[in-house]
This record gives structure tokens, sequence and C-alpha cells, in this order.
């Protein structure tokens, strides 16, 4: 066994077992307070979200018309005035005709 | 090294392993975290040191997280000597431990008796334990869960770690220079953990009378 190069140490019952338990206590509650207060902010922010997206399915649920195709405006729209998805009509009309960038305004 | 000197374990293996990743984490990520705030380079170069902050986060986190579960007990004996306040502290402040009448008039004014840290050292080792655990937590929700902090959270983050970061880079620089200061402390933490046991007894007599025990060779 290697000889110690020291004679002295911290005496290890500094802390008395009652201090240790206190100690570690308020410690770990200092550590998980604000995490709870964090962990619920977040909750609650989610829940907004949640209630939204299920919203929106129950919206799609109660709708008697799901997709767009079904729609019996925008078929009566092609077959009396533009013609088919695609057309030139149809090109004019629905489509973006320029792409402008503003991921710096 | 003497060898008819008594020598007092100060520094461990474990305190001392956990201070040289502290080190290396922390200084980068102070020179990082400065740049960062004031934003002298070009976009590449800023987000390579955004890079290494990052990094650099994660090994002091990991330090930290690998101490508190690992030296658990040192780390309550370090809360119970930095938060343990007599007279002597309110003394001590008052002539800010003899430094700068030591520094600036060449004088030695006598200060009162201290424990393992003097007053200074357990306020930096509030703002180290406060601080830096604030640090950590807001740094992480910063870099990795932006998207699921709610709406005003990220901004209170932000100014935390910001507030928290200068206040623990201000204390480095005065951590550091008293640290070399002190160069038989600076030796014991950085090289074999020991200081001579009258050192200790002149610089901290709390800590020798209450703390320290000889042990059975």
């Amino acid at each position: 066994m290697k000889e110690k190069t020291y004679q002295y140490e911290e005496n290890p019952s500094y802390v008395s077992r009652r201090e240790f338990i206190t100690i570690s206590g308020i410690v770990i509650a200092i550590l998980a307070i604000p995490s709870i207060w964090v962990r619920s902010a977040v909750v609650k922010r989610n829940s907004y979200i949640r209630a939204r997206i299920k919203g929106l399915y129950r919206d799609d649920t109660e709708s008697k018309v799901r997709v767009s195709h079904g729609n019996g405006g925008v078929a009566k729209l092609y077959s009396d005035f533009a013609g088919h998805p695609l057309s030139e009509v149809s090109e004019e009309l629905f489509h973006t005709q320029s792409y402008i960038n503003r991921t710096r305004i | 090294m003497s060898k008819n000197q008594s020598w007092i374990l100060k520094h461990p293996w474990s305190v001392r392993s956990f201070h040289y990743l502290l080190v290396l984490s922390f200084i980068p990520l102070a020179i990082t975290g400065l740049v960062l705030y004031f934003k002298p380079f070009d976009q590449l170069e800023m987000n390579l040191y955004m890079r290494i902050h990052v990094v650099t986060g994660v090994i002091l986190t990991l330090d930290a997280v690998a101490y508190f579960v690992i030296g658990f007990n040192r780390v309550i004996a370090f809360v119970k000597r930095s938060f343990s306040f007599s007279v002597n502290d309110i003394k001590w402040f008052s002539i800010l431990g003899g430094y700068p009448q030591k520094f600036l008039l060449r004088k030695k004014v006598s200060v009162p008796p201290m424990g393992k840290y003097n007053s200074g050292q357990k306020l930096f080792g509030i703002c180290v334990l406060i601080g830096g655990t604030i640090l950590i937590a807001t740094g992480w929700g910063l870099w990795a869960f932006p998207h699921t902090l709610p709406h005003g959270m990220g901004a209170v983050f932000g100014t935390l770690h910001l507030v928290f970061g200068w206040i623990l880079v201000l204390f480095l620089l005065i951590h550091i220079f008293l640290g070399i200061y002190m160069f038989d402390d600076f030796k014991a933490m950085f090289l074999h953990g020991k200081i001579p046991y009258e050192e200790a007894r002149g610089m901290a007599p709390l800590w020798v009378e209450k703390e320290i025990m000889k042990i059975e060779m």
C-alpha cells in the first residue's frame, strides 16, 4: 500500500447526519421547485397547442366535405370556367407567378 | 517539500479532477461567451464560437452532474461552509480581507480568523452554486429546447444567462488572480492536493482547529 504523504486530513464527520439530511433536502428542493415551475409552464403552453389541434380535428370530423377535390364549389368552378386543374386559365389565376425571397425581411 | 514539514490534504483527487474539468470547460465558455456577446467576427466565425460554447457547456454540465452525484457529501460540506456566516465575515468584508492594504499600501493588517474558505471565497462559492446552476439550466433551455419554451420564457432565460454569465466571468478574474497569488493553494489544487500545516494554521485557523484531524499512520 502506498504510504500517505500527508499527516492531516478533514474530519469526515464535519457535517453531522442531521445537517446532511437538512442541507440535502434544501438543495434538492431548490433544484426541484424551479424545474416544476418550468415544466408546468411548458405543459400549460402545450395544452393551448393541443386544444388547437383538437379543434382542427373536430372541425375535420364534423365537416361533410373533407378533401378539396370533393368540394362541389371547386368542381363547379373547373367545369364552368377554368376547365381542369393546371389548365391555362388555372395557371394564370390560381398559381403564384413569381417567388420573392422574404428571409431577410 | 521539506521532509519535516507536516501536510494537510486539502483537495483530494475527486475535487482536483472536478476542478481540472471545470477549468477546461469554464474558461473556454467565458471566452466564447464574451465573443458571442460582443460579436466582433463575421457570421462563420461566430458560428464556430457558438459551437465551442455548446460543446464546452455540455462538458461543464457532465462535470457538474457527475460531481453532484459522486461527490454529493463534498457538495453538502461546500454548501454548509459557504452558507455559514458569523460576525467575522462582516469584519473580513470591512477590510476586504486585508488584500487592498497588502497590494496597494504594502501594509499588513490583522484579519479575523477564517475557516476553510474566507468570506470572499464564500461569496464566490455562493455565486458559483447559484449562478452555475442557473447558467447550466438556462443554457440547456436556450440551446436544446428553445421551441418548447413558452412565450417570454426564452427571453427570461436569455437575460438570466447573460447576467449570471457576467457575474461569474468577473468573479473568475479575481479568483484566478488570488488563486495564483496563494501559490501553495494553487499547487495543492493543480498538483498534489496538500498544503503545509503551518500555512493553513495562519490562513485558515478555524478550519485547522475545528475540521482537521491527524491521521493514523
